[in-house]
């Protein structure tokens, strides 16, 4: 086991690496400097394009500055936005909670709805109920999530009112009026999410269900409950996981969208704001946060699967 | 020069005759993978053997014997880590990752999967034409003519040349590799499996085939295979390879008559029978074996 | 694919095409589901093209008058926020939509196909940094990298398809390496080689051409994707202007006003939803069209019709010694809409300690035969006549709860593939426990303590250590000793043995097959041996029966087989086993025939 973790760690930290070194270089591409992006074209001279960029250390090698920024970031350190000057940390911080809130309702709605519609549809393969699901998650598949969002929007809260006009609250205020708000976006989310999950579970299900050994072990007297429920359940959930892992950080990217369509100002919001005004360090620092997070993701997920696949495992 | 198969076996042993084809401690080891240099055991080791002009050398193992690396190293299809292989006189393992036009003209290949060897977007006349035209054969109306006396000489309709491979019976595509292999006018072929993909009544087609046109054309054979009874139909001298290495090698007959190494003689005790007399006889003395090597393990060749 | 003995011919129909590719193409124009999405797709296109033509107005003609309209007369589908036709718009849309999304697949597969060919065709080392790049790149949400490349060279068609041809590319290069390493890995590029061919040739003519297909079907899936994604962008009002009439963009705008004029959401967005969903319908269609294997859905039949159907003669006597006792047994393919006897078998039993073989070619029916001696048979085959007694009891109707009973205790399998017979992420122990407990009460403990036992017995060495092993860490002849285990763990009055041996080495199979008897010697069970090598017969079985096209030619006991046989069939696989001798010593007459 701790081999198994070991291996996959080791992996995961050239690739945080080489997305921090990629995340960084982004300073560097934007055409016309950063210092007249602060300025603004009417003190753009070039003694004050100087002053600028010595004072945000643009004048020192690339390397130098790659490695203080990562030393900054483990510290916590993100760098100040070049428009609000606050710390990017401190922004970060105060929206993550309400980014991780959809993401993580996001994936619990697309998982229920896909695994259990996979499993429906797995059982009872080749049937009309199979059909249909294949169908449903089809047209789920089609649908833009944030056109979802907005259907939901219009029906269920100007329509009928049964949902707060949009906002967040923190989980820590209110419990359930968190819940209360993260059902619509959740569900915008989790449905395009849910039909790629429903047809891997459905696809891994019906071809553990046609192995061999569930042969061998029905014609060896053991019952079908516990053929299915025990050996063909598990070994369709390897692919299962595979997807689910997948579909998490298809998720991450959605939800960026998401927050504009239900207003949630998660980290999102703070990334727009940012592109459009050139703000770089915060740039930086939301992205780097986000992919960290994603990273972390998979590697549980990659953990995961060598826990529940034994061929998966280092020899 | 050739000579007729059943004399080469006597001439196997003239030390004065040169081979087509000489092998020496030839090793093959898969790359290791992976950030950590594992030290992995080679697939072959140290294997050695001569196939001279005109013969069938057998080349007999069960899975995980080395037969098809050895195939494959000698078809220049995976390069080996040590070893020599001289083709004609001339040393081919010098050339590094580059095979020479003229080796891949005389030595060609029938693989196991006859379905498999064939590209399935291609009509079969092409599997033909194709290797014609890299010869240096320009003109695609001789291509064309001796594509069409290869599909003559293996028994196959004339009308089959426009034919896709999924159009064709298992047979019938093997009779197209095989056609493949004949047109560069080879002297050594490799067959590896060739009969193992086919059912039984067709590879009784296809072994005499091949004897056919061992006799017309007499090139070599090196012919590999897990199944005794089918090599030595074919082979004169046989060579018996287990994990990696060559146990024995001899004579076709003598193998069978005299078997000397132990693990030929489990071969031959496991190959089944044609009749069911002396079953029990044999059951016996597999029996005797296992319970004298309790551990199960035969000595290392 | 198997060749057919003289007797028996299967000639080739006239209507086979041959290209693979004709024969694609035929295939998708038969899938109505694909060609509805094509004939949307079509309309797509003929709206991006004709735009001008076509729109009632202008996209742009604001009036200020007439703003944000519902649906009319004069604007089919309403009017925005500046008065301007949504109808129109929308058409003009289709323009952006189409493309934005191929442009980009294009960008993404001018990158990702010739690295994924680089990486698939090399391998080495060039491989594995390759992959790893595209693993890194998997991290990056879709999303951040749009935003990055947006925020670098600002908003604008180029910006958005080059975004969305990253996001895609590593997609592209990851599935161009996979299908590349498949193709690669095939024998007929061994045999290019082998023919001299150079590799570059190699790729592009034998490669190169077998990727196309899936290409095409990931490719029309992207689209979809981008379209939808260039719409997420510039609802985000990063992606486009407003003044260009994009689908997203429209949609963004709807947002705004969605209090005061709620349908304006609606066109654009089915827009999108139905070009996405004719994208992966096509995808779809293409992937079916290219798959040689037609996925045929078994429809359950009606149990109580086939019963019906079946004739209803004269119960044979039950034998009392017989462990199986198979009369005039008809086991049906139900289809659509014809019935085809598959098996159709007079008699045949398996006494106490008796190994029975079964011998046929493929496609003889033996492996149906013996499904349905072990009650599992396909949903849609069914037993339409004679009867099936296992141990004296008649199964030939029975309900899945009577089979349960019998199964494990009275009647078990072993199958062909060891691999594939044993569920891989399951301890070879947890599998030989479940198989105990399921009929016999025992706890836990006591069932390891049994299956170690077990184990041992059928010749697995240090069999206490490996019950904690998983199947793939088994050889084929040990995996198989493991199923024979299960097999027996309820000790079996009946083993049926289906090409228990025909996966495995030579050596392998005498050893298994040895076992076989012994636990036949100390059990006494009987054995239904299925098998397609004459050899085993020979070697283990008593008596055989000789099936060919679903019927008993022949059953006699072993010896009268192989010394008399009288099925003309039985003497062809007879002859085929023994070789004739080679021409060059045909020719050599042996002493003994010359005879005067």
């Amino acid at each position: 086991m701790l081999k198994l973790i070991a291996s996959r760690v080791t992996l995961v930290i050239p690739q945080l690496l080489i997305v921090s070194a990629l995340i960084f270089l982004m300073t560097y591409l934007i055409p016309g400097s950063a210092a007249s992006a602060i300025l603004g074209d009417a003190r753009s001279t070039p003694d004050e394009i100087a002053r600028i960029e010595r004072l945000l250390g643009l004048d020192k090698p690339i390397w130098q500055n790659f490695l203080s920024w990562i030393g900054g970031a483990l510290q916590g350190d993100l760098g100040t936005s070049y428009v609000s000057g606050r710390p990017v940390s401190d922004a970060l911080m105060e929206r993550l909670p309400a980014t991780l809130s959809l993401v993580g309702c996001g994936f619990v709605v697309a998982v229920v709805i896909g695994v259990t519609l996979g499993l429906i549809a797995g059982l009872r393969a080749g049937r009309p109920v199979d059909r249909t699901v294949t169908g449903v998650t089809s047209f789920l598949q089609a649908l833009p999530e944030f056109w979802v969002g907005l259907i939901l929007i219009l029906v269920f809260v100007l329509a009928l009112g049964w949902f707060p006009v949009l906002g967040y609250v923190p989980f820590a205020q209110d419990p359930a009026r968190w819940l209360y708000g993260m059902v619509l976006p959740s569900l915008a989310l989790g449905a395009g999410a849910s039909a790629l999950i429903a047809r891997q579970t459905r696809t891994a299900l019906s071809e553990a269900l046609a192995s061999r050994y569930v042969d061998t072990l029905t014609a060896a007297g053991l019952s079908p409950v516990r053929v299915v429920m025990k050996y063909a359940l598990k070994n369709a959930m390897v692919p299962v996981l595979a997807a689910a892992g997948l579909t998490i950080g298809i998720l991450f990217g959605t939800s960026l969208v998401m927050e504009r369509v239900f207003s949630i100002p998660g980290v999102g919001t703070l990334l727009l704001g940012s592109v459009l005004n050139k703000d770089i360090p915060v740039m930086q620092g939301g992205a780097i946060l986000l992919c960290v997070i994603v990273i972390i993701v998979n590697l549980v997920v990659d953990i995961l699967y060598g826990v529940l696949n034994p061929k998966a495992r280092p020899q | 020069m050739t000579i007729a198969p059943s004399m080469a076996a006597e001439v196997a042993y003239a030390s004065d005759r040169s081979p087509l084809l000489e092998v020496r401690d030839l090793s093959v080891v898969y790359d290791q993978t992976g950030l950590f240099r594992r030290k992995k055991p080679p697939v072959i080791e140290d294997v050695s053997f001569d196939v001279f002009e005109g013969e069938t050398l057998g080349l007999v193992g069960e899975s995980g014997s080395g037969k098809s690396t050895t195939g494959r190293a000698i078809l220049r299809l995976l390069e080996p880590s040590q070893g020599t292989i001289r083709f004609d006189g001339a040393e081919v393992t010098a050339f590094g990752r580059r095979t020479p036009l003229s080796y891949r003209r005389e030595v060609q290949a029938v693989f196991q999967d006859p379905t498999l060897s064939l590209n399935p977007r291609q009509p079969v006349s092409m599997a033909v034409t194709e290797a014609l035209r890299r010869h240096g054969v320009r003109d695609r109306a001789t291509r064309r003519r001796r594509a069409e006396e290869a599909f003559d000489q293996v028994g196959l309709a004339r009308a089959f040349l426009g034919r896709y491979p999924a159009e064709l019976s298992g047979g019938q595509q093997q009779r197209v590799a095989i056609a493949r292999a004949l047109a560069l006018r080879p002297r050594l072929v490799v067959c590896d499996e060739a009969l193992s993909a086919l059912d039984l009544t067709t590879q009784n087609q296809i072994i005499n085939l091949l004897c056919d046109l061992q006799t017309e054309f007499g090139m070599s054979y090196l012919f590999i295979g897990h199944n005794l009874e089918i090599v030595k139909h074919i082979s004169d001298r046989i060579a018996v390879m287990r994990m990696g290495r060559i146990v024995e090698l001899a004579p076709a007959e003598q193998l069978f008559a005299d078997p000397q190494h132990p693990y030929t003689k489990r071969l031959l005790g496991a190959t089944p029978a044609d009749h069911p007399d002396g079953r029990d006889e044999r059951r016996a003395v597999r029996k005797a074996y296992a319970q004298a090597h309790a551990d199960g393990v035969i000595p290392q060749p | 694919m198997s060749d057919t003995v003289t007797i028996r011919t299967r000639p080739r129909g006239p209507e086979q095409l041959p290209s693979p590719t004709a024969r694609t193409v035929k295939r998708l124009l038969r899938q109505p589901i694909t060609m509805i999405a094509v004939l949307w797709l079509l309309v797509v296109l003929v709206c991006a093209v004709t735009a001008p033509l076509l729109a009632p107005f202008d996209p742009n003609d604001n009036d200020f008058t007439a703003v944000l309209q519902g649906p009319s007369a004069e604007h089919l589908l309403g009017t925005d926020e500046n008065g301007r036709d949504v109808l129109s718009r929308i058409i003009f849309g289709a323009r952006i939509a189409l493309l934005v999304g191929v442009g980009s697949v294009i960008i993404a597969a001018l990158i990702g196909i010739p690295l994924g060919l680089l990486l698939g065709f090399r391998g080495g080392w060039y491989d594995r940094i390759g992959t790893r790049f595209i693993d890194i790149f998997d991290a990056l949400p879709g999303m951040l990298v749009a935003f990055a490349v947006i925020a670098i060279l600002g908003r604008g068609m180029l910006p958005i398809m080059l975004a969305i041809g990253l996001i895609f590319c590593m997609n592209i290069a990851r599935m161009t390496r996979a299908v590349t390493l498949a193709e690669r890995g095939k024998i007929y590029v061994d045999a290019g080689r082998v023919s001299g061919l150079r590799e570059v040739s190699l790729l592009f003519r034998q490669v190169l051409p077998n990727i196309t297909g899936p290409l095409i079907v990931q490719g029309a899936i992207l689209v979809g994707s981008a379209i939808t994604i260039e719409a997420a962008l510039s609802f985000l009002s990063i992606g486009l202007e407003s003044t260009t009439p994009s689908w997203g963009g429209l949609l963004g705008v709807a947002v705004t006003k969605m209090a005061v004029q709620p349908f304006m959401i609606f066109p654009p967005g089915i827009a999108i939803v139905l070009t996405v969903l004719a994208f992966n319908m096509l995808a779809d269609g293409v992937s079916q069209a290219l798959g040689s294997q037609r996925r045929r859905r078994l429809r359950r039949t009606d149990r109580a019709a086939a019963r019906a159907a079946g004739a209803v003669g004269a119960a044979a006597a039950p034998d009392a010694d017989a462990v199986l006792q198979v009369d005039d047994l008809t086991v049906t393919l139900f289809s659509e809409d014809k019935r085809v006897p598959l098996v159709t078998l007079d008699h045949l039993t398996v006494g106490r300690g008796e190994v029975v073989g079964v011998i046929g070619e493929s496609g003889s029916g033996k492996s149906t035969f013996a499904r349905a001696v072990l009650g599992l048979l396909a949903p849609n085959l069914h037993i339409t006549g004679g009867t099936i007694r296992i141990d004296g009891k008649d199964m030939t109707h029975a309900p899945p709860s009577q089979w349960r009973k019998l199964r494990g205790g009275t009647i078990a399998a072993v199958f062909q593939d060891p691999m594939a017979s044993l569920s891989p992420v399951h301890t070879v122990g947890a599998q030989l426990v479940d198989t105990l407990r399921a009929h016999r009460r025992l706890s836990r403990r006591a069932a390891r303590v049994e299956a170690a036992a077990l184990l041992e017995r059928v010749g697995v060495r240090g069999a206490a250590k490996r019950l904690d092993e998983y199947p793939h860490q088994f050889s084929g002849g040990m995996a198989q000793r493991v199923a024979i285990a299960i097999a027996l763990a309820s000790e079996p009055a009946l083993l049926v043995a289906d090409e228990a041996t025909s996966a495995l080495d030579v050596t392998t199979q005498a050893q298994v097959l040895d076992l076989l008897l012994d636990l036949r010697d100390e059990y006494g069970m009987g054995i239904l041996l299925i098998t397609h090598d004459m050899g085993v017969v020979a070697e283990v079985c008593d008596r055989a029966a000789v099936v060919y096209s679903g019927s008993l030619v022949e059953l006699t006991d072993v010896k009268s087989l192989f010394d008399a046989p009288q099925d003309p069939y039985t003497v062809e696989l007879l002859a085929a086993r023994e070789r004739r001798p080679r021409t060059i010593e045909a020719r050599v007459p042996a002493s003994e025939e010359v005879t005067s």
